[in-house]
């Protein structure tokens, strides 16, 4: 019990929250534990800045507990909380400079002035924005603005981050840098933190930990590729990947009907297209296909195949023979993630064990 | 493409239109009041401005401005600090009466003070008892200012702060900020300009007042006389020279106010352009 | 009204609720409730019988009809401002911007002194009119008119600047290219983009105009049954302390104001329905 305690930094336990009608929050439990990077990713409107803002104290549930390091906050102003929060649009006091923003929450906790010079230019230095601390937020780059918000929210030495959809607002360019900085920077100051996204690259790329939302829910907790390869829930099979859905997926060799209700989903890494003169290993558990269109990916080719009345996306290195539209090729499909219910049912190609095949 | 070009003739046609329409209502007025004062000659026209009465109504004026501008500050700060940074019911509901007033007649104004605070009111007892007067007297008359300058500065923060959201403040709040520094150090430079946009605007509102006022003046000369009111007791007295004198003061506090007001617009323009 | 408390956690909701309730109660809830408090003493047939009254009567219909003139003038003399303003570059183009917000810094008083002497028969304006016209301006109907229009000058141009302002010069030339004539753009396309803000600053200045007395008091004349507006007859029943016919004309002209202000409040609301409907 007490181990338990130790492991998880935060808990939320049957967090319920409204706004007006509206359910944002229904029956939340989560933990998350000490120094890791988590992310809250969902469709908007799927209740993940809710479940942020809630840990952060600038909501309030209308029921259930939250946990910080094993003691209930619930009745714990947020500024009191040990949470530093970044938000959407960084909300940097416009009409205050780089410095003052960054010393605000220093000053509200009556820390002595050269304490606040010290830890605002250690800041300054670790955001690679020294020398800038006299400007004001309109002068600054968007990816400048994101650091200074990053800075403000650590200076004041909290114990979990949380960040609200930190990337939004920047561009799409930048983005990718900016993502690889702020991993780099949370994984040195071991900070247990929380974003919000609803773009799962960003999640998968970032997080240890992702937590999937929707309709106010948890739809399922796990590292990336946990989700990626054990989707628990239809809507994480979809949503977690690119995915196409195949409604009659038995019509396939080797694949056997789960029952009368059920449909699936497939991934284009399941999907494997082969020239008829290619070199293959199961060449007997192929099937004939047509690819219907072939599309230059940059760094890959997406070739989409018409096979039993759907068309599946595969891909294929542009160093591999050359497939032209209308010619018939060979598929193999060696997994359908079969959604039945609520559930989702991983279905193997059976000839995959009776040949073992390696792909 | 230029499609404006070839409208020279319609161009000038109604620039003229303009101009001459603007001389005639506008300028012809101001011009008139200036020279009609001066007409008797510069010393008289001292002798008039600096008259004791004179003097005691522009004090008068000078206060019951003061109270509305102080009233209506702190009113329009806090009204527009709980309209723009909370979600409640009754919003609407609220910033309707608070508008309500500039669409009322001032006579009207007048009118419902008389019906709350005069001799046939249930609440005439209890003041008279505590030997307060409130209509016919100083008290009044600031009421009535007041109301007729109601929403003019909330009116001109509320759209400042609604502009702004709520961000700045919940970040401030988070960190621990206590309303007071919140509302000095985050929210205030936002609000300054428009703020004292709207005093210039409630001050010259609650200077020229005057059906409001007439209506709770006891018209005592000396006392409860107003500058527009003790204007309009030399006008009825055929002291013409007087009453354009008197009103050659509040034509140049105006002409004051429009200079502020075209000087703050371009500030606040400016401060826009900074923040965003 | 049932106030539900915002859970927020920006702090000072009850300080600011409080004084924002508490002031607006004191100033503007209770004297307007004792005017219904006092009104309900009033018994219907009173109240008809006075608001009925000839001289009550004539007295709305000068303040209407000359409000109502004087709007209307406000309406083309505004748009023409408006216009001036937004599309055109001229020298003096700055003060005509500054100088139009006048009525709004002037007190009310002194721009009726003024009016009133430059009106009469030997004034500078009137004494041109009578000479040329044979038509008298001041203690007539169209001097109260005059006065009304220069209060209500800022109305329609302050509503429609910024309108035109935001009106993007594509559709005008989208038309242009279209092969539309100068004058059928105007109506086409732009008179239907402005006439929201042109009805709003017509009812603003009409509802002013109903209720003004500082400017109108000194040009009208005050003559029962021609120029005697129905602010003064207010004003004349409290100086005879009768507090009962003051009220009862002050009730009509309130629901008359309320009446013009709830059209143009429906109106706009349709009038944007459409709009967002159609985008």
């Amino acid at each position: 019990m007490s181990v338990d305690c130790e492991r998880y930094y935060v808990e939320l336990r049957r967090i319920n929250k409204s706004f007006g009608t509206f359910q944002a929050s229904r029956d939340v439990n989560l933990r998350i534990q000490r120094g890791r990077l988590v992310a809250l990713l969902g469709a908007s409107g799927s209740g993940k800045t809710t479940i942020l803002r809630m840990i952060a104290g600038l909501e309030t549930p209308d029921s259930g507990e939250i946990l910080i390091d094993g003691k209930v906050v619930n009745d714990v102003p947020g500024s009191e909380r040990g949470v530093g929060f970044v938000f959407q649009n960084y909300a940097l006091f416009r009409y205050m400079t780089v410095y003052d923003n960054i010393a605000f929450g220093l000053r509200v906790k009556k820390k002595s002035k050269e304490y606040i010079d010290d830890r605002v230019h250690e800041l300054l230095k670790l955001i690679g924005c020294a020398g800038l601390e006299k400007r004001y937020p309109s002068q600054l780059s968007g990816g400048q603005r994101q650091r200074v918000a990053f800075a403000r929210a650590l200076a004041p030495s909290p114990q979990l981050l949380l960040l609200d959809e930190p990337f939004a607002a920047i561009d799409a360019k930048i983005r990718l840098e900016l993502r690889a900085w702020l991993r780099e920077m949370i994984t040195n100051l071991q900070i247990t933190s929380i974003f919000v996204t609803h773009d799962q690259d960003e999640a998968i790329e970032v997080a240890d930990e992702i937590i999937v939302t929707n309709g106010g829910g948890v739809e399922q907790v796990g590292t990336p590729r946990e989700l990626y390869s054990h989707p628990e829930t239809p809507y994480v099979a979809r949503f977690i990947g690119s995915s196409t859905s195949v409604k009659e997926y038995w019509r396939f060799r080797f694949f056997k009907s789960l029952g009368d209700q059920t449909s699936a989903v497939v991934r284009p890494e399941y999907v494997k297209v082969f020239r008829k003169d290619e070199n293959k290993k199961f060449a007997k558990s192929a099937e004939e296909g047509i690819v219907d269109d072939v599309i230059f990916r940059g760094d890959n080719l997406e070739i989409r195949v018409r096979i039993h009345d759907v068309v599946l996306s595969a891909t294929r290195s542009i160093n591999d023979p050359v497939v032209e539209v209308g010619e018939k090729v060979d598929v193999f499909v060696y997994r359908f993630l079969v959604v039945d219910g609520e559930k989702i049912i991983l279905l193997d190609n059976s000839s995959l064990r009776e040949e073992s095949v390696v792909i | 493409m230029n499609i404006r070009r070839n409208e020279g003739a319609i161009k000038w046609t109604l620039i003229t239109l303009c101009a001459i329409f603007l001389a005639v209502f506008l300028i012809l007025p101001l011009i008139y009041i200036v020279a009609t004062s001066l007409r008797a000659g510069f010393q008289t026209y001292w002798k008039s401005i600096t008259d004791e009465y004179a003097i005691k109504a522009a004090i008068l004026t000078l206060e019951a401005t003061a109270w509305a501008v102080v009233i209506n500050t702190a009113f329009g700060v806090c009204a527009a600090w709980t309209l723009t940074k909370f979600q409640f019911r009754g919003k609407k509901t609220i910033s309707t009466f608070i508008d309500l007033p500039v669409t009322v007649s001032p006579i009207i104004a007048g009118l419902i003070y008389v019906l709350t605070f005069g001799r046939q009111s249930f609440l005439f007892p209890i003041l008279d008892r505590l030997g307060w007067q409130i209509i016919f007297a100083v008290p009044g008359i600031v009421l009535a200012t007041v109301f007729v300058t109601f929403p003019f500065i909330s009116r001109e923060i509320i759209p400042a702060l609604t502009a702004q959201g709520t961000d700045e403040e919940e970040a401030a709040a988070q960190m621990g900020a206590s309303m007071f520094t919140i509302f000095r150090k985050v929210t205030f430079p936002h609000i300054k300009w428009a703020l004292l946009y709207g005093v210039v605007l409630c001050a010259a509102r609650a200077m020229g007042e005057f059906g409001a006022v007439s209506v709770l003046s006891g018209h005592l000369r000396g006392k409860t006389n107003t500058l527009p009111l003790y204007i309009e007791l030399l006008y009825q007295g055929y002291d013409f020279t007087g009453a354009f004198a008197a009103s050659s003061v509040l034509v140049i506090m105006s002409i004051v106010i429009l200079a502020l007001r075209v000087w703050l617009e371009k500030k606040g323009v400016k401060d826009l352009d900074v923040r965003k | 009204m049932k106030l539900q408390k915002s859970k927020s956690i920006i702090p000072g909701f009850g300080l600011t609720f409080g004084v924002t309730i508490t002031i607006l109660s004191l100033i503007v809830l209770i004297p307007l409730c004792s005017l219904v408090v006092y009104s309900a003493k009033l018994s219907p047939a009173e109240f008809w019988h006075t608001i009925t009254r000839e001289r009550v009567l004539s007295s709305y219909y000068v303040s209407i009809g000359t409000s109502l003139v004087a709007a209307l003038v406000n309406v083309f003399m505004g748009l023409a401002l408006a216009w001036v303003l937004v599309r055109y570059e001229f020298r003096g183009k700055r003060f005509i911007d500054g100088i139009i917000e006048l009525p709004f810094a002037l007190p009310t008083a002194v721009a009726g002194i003024s009016l009133t002497h430059l009106t009469t028969t030997n004034g500078w304006v009137g004494k041109i009119a009578y000479d040329l016209l044979g038509v008298k301006l001041a203690y007539t109907p169209l001097g109260i008119t005059i006065a009304l229009v220069f209060i209500g000058i800022p109305f329609v141009a302050r509503s429609v600047q910024p309108v035109l302002e935001k009106f993007d010069i594509q559709y005008e030339e989208a038309a242009v290219i279209l092969g539309a004539s100068r004058l059928r753009i105007f109506w086409k396309v732009i008179f239907p983009e402005i006439l929201p803000a042109l009805i709003s600053g017509f009812t603003l200045a009409f509802a002013r105009g109903v209720g003004e007395y500082g400017s109108v008091v000194f040009i009208s004349g005050n003559i029962p049954y021609e120029t005697e507006i129905a602010p003064l007859l207010i004003m004349s029943k409290l100086q005879e302390f009768d507090y009962a016919s003051a009220t009862s004309i002050a009730l009509t002209l309130l629901l008359l104001a309320f009446v013009i202000l709830s059209v143009n409040a429906v109106f706009q609301s349709i009038v944007s329905k459409r709009i967002s409907g159609l985008a």
